[in-house]
């Protein structure tokens, strides 16, 4: 399913925050500001590593840099990468402060907005006592102010709002109207690759505030879908909005290192860029969770971008820049896995593990698109990276 | 009513002197805020333009067509240009040194084949 349509405008579903002329300018500036650095600034990148860094590292050991840390070590006083990636860095900031303004103007109406949410046949299930996971409270993920947790007021859905509005100037609008890109293209690689799937029941985990879950409502009309996440806040606004499009959801608030549901539950679970913040140990422990919930022959599919392994060593350095620049501490190390070796450690066949690269569904964006994967070019690659195994 | 203002996790220093990380930030600000002035000034020239009545309130309602958006796209595009020029400057002194290089290497190779 090939996904066209509006380019320039963000889908208004009931509540996503409505934006002054000049609150939507002040996006549209960071917008721009992004996509200068992506597609000009960052060309200096390469340039002051071939010039510079790349001819000092090969004096000093007598051969090239072969892997993306000896990169990273050659361009760690690099002038003109410190430079972009300060200006990364506050286009980052300023994306989020953007976003923040209007949800502070109108909180208590987004709020009423959720209340009022009905018109489908999902749900919404919160535990106040889930404790939040330790590498969600040492730091904001991706410099989110609050990440995905934090409420400032009651029954809050204000992150969620913040988040969906920002992750639409991140992507520079290139998931599409609704920023469902990544559950679009993944729902199409599970089809392609396993035509047989009938799916009864779909997990999404880590859903925030559902941009990829409806994909899967779409692609697998007569299945029952689920998603889960640990923070309140996104699974509030997820249910008013997959609500105010008529998608039903049964939205629940759960970790998913230990779910609730039972064994054999699901037929396919899948994740949209969850596994990059987690942990080492998380993640593991979600394998093996997702085992256990997994009927025979099921599925589970995570969706990020390539691994390291598959990139050239400067390339990997760029995609890399995430880890230690935009609060992402497991980016790299999630870049790392082995999918046949995580299959193994947690339990499934390594041998029905799987991995590949699915073209981006939405292909409106394709001309927005630098085809690079890249810190702070987010959905630019036209590409999802996608592993998992079979059951 | 507020939300929280930054992130929580230490945030990188880019610059020997960390006053220089927080000029950058206010510069960039800046920028985006004179680029928020001037979508104001080309919406009011829009009204006035269009004869439709013009207010505060017709002001901050103004919504551009995929025509205007297309031009301020264009044009905050050419207002980066301006502002990051001296990032631009050394971007492509850093491309001719390489191209210069690359020259250097193409003699080389040349050179070497021919030998």
């Amino acid at each position: 399913m090939a996904v066209t349509g509006e380019l320039t405008e963000q889908f208004a579903h009931a509540v996503l925050p409505v934006t002054t002329s000049e609150e939507y300018s002040r996006q549209e500036f960071v917008k721009s500001l992004k996509f200068h650095l992506a597609s000009t600034v960052s060309l200096g990148i390469k340039a002051a590593f071939q010039v510079r860094a790349q001819p000092q590292f090969k004096q000093a050991k007598g051969r090239e840099p072969e892997t993306y840390r000896e990169v990273q070590h050659a361009m760690a006083g690099e002038p003109y990468y410190q430079f972009w990636s300060a200006l990364q860095r506050n286009s980052q900031e300023m994306m989020w402060k953007s976003a923040q303004v209007p949800v502070e103007r109108q909180l208590p109406s987004l709020i009423d907005a959720f209340k009022n949410a009905s018109g489908s046949k999902g749900s919404l299930t919160l535990d106040p006592d889930l404790e939040v996971p330790r590498y969600h409270r040492l730091v904001d993920i991706h410099c989110m102010p609050g990440g995905y947790h934090t409420e400032f007021a009651e029954e809050d859905i204000a992150n969620g709002a913040v988040y969906d509005r920002a992750v639409y100037v991140y992507v520079m609008g290139r998931m599409g109207p609704l920023n469902s890109d990544i559950g679009d293209s993944t729902a199409n690689f599970v089809k392609a690759r396993f035509p047989d799937l009938k799916p009864r029941r779909i997990l999404d985990m880590g859903c925030g505030v559902g941009h990829s879950t409806l994909s899967y409502v779409d692609a697998y009309p007569d299945a029952e879908v689920y998603g889960i996440d640990v923070g309140a806040p996104m699974l509030r606004y997820a249910h008013a909005r997959a609500e105010s499009l008529g998608k039903p959801v049964h939205y629940s608030q759960q970790n998913a290192e230990k779910m609730n549901f039972p064994d054999g539950y699901f037929d396919l679970i899948v994740s949209h860029i969850l596994v990059h913040e987690t942990s080492h140990v998380a993640i593991r422990n979600i394998m093996r969770e997702t085992n256990r919930l997994l009927s025979p022959g099921g599925v589970v599919a995570h969706t990020e971008t390539p691994p390291y392994r598959q990139l050239e060593p400067f390339d990997a350095f760029m995609l890399d820049w995430d880890t230690r620049n935009n609060n992402e501490p497991f980016w790299g190390a999630s870049h790392e896995i082995v999918p046949a070796d995580m299959a193994e450690e947690t339990g499934f066949e390594g041998a029905k593990a799987f991995e590949g690269l699915q073209p981006s569904a939405y292909e409106s964006a394709d001309a927005q698109r630098t085809k690079v994967f890249q810190g702070g070019d987010f959905g630019g690659g036209g590409a999802w990276y996608i592993w998992g195994v079979q059951k | 009513m507020s939300l929280q203002q930054g992130a929580k996790g230490e945030r990188p220093r880019y610059f020997a002197d960390p006053g220089i990380d927080k000029v950058l930030s206010m510069t960039m600000a800046l920028a985006g805020e004179v680029a928020v002035m001037r979508d104001r000034l080309d919406s009011l020239e829009r009204l006035l333009e269009s004869g439709q009545p013009v207010s505060r309130a017709a002001l901050d309602a103004y919504a551009p067509d995929d025509a205007a958006r297309a031009e301020r796209d264009h044009w905050r595009a050419g207002f980066l240009d301006i502002v990051l020029r001296t990032v631009h400057q050394e971007r492509e002194a850093l491309e001719r040194r390489l191209n210069a290089q690359s020259y250097a290497a193409v003699i080389e190779d040349v050179e070497a084949t021919t030998a």
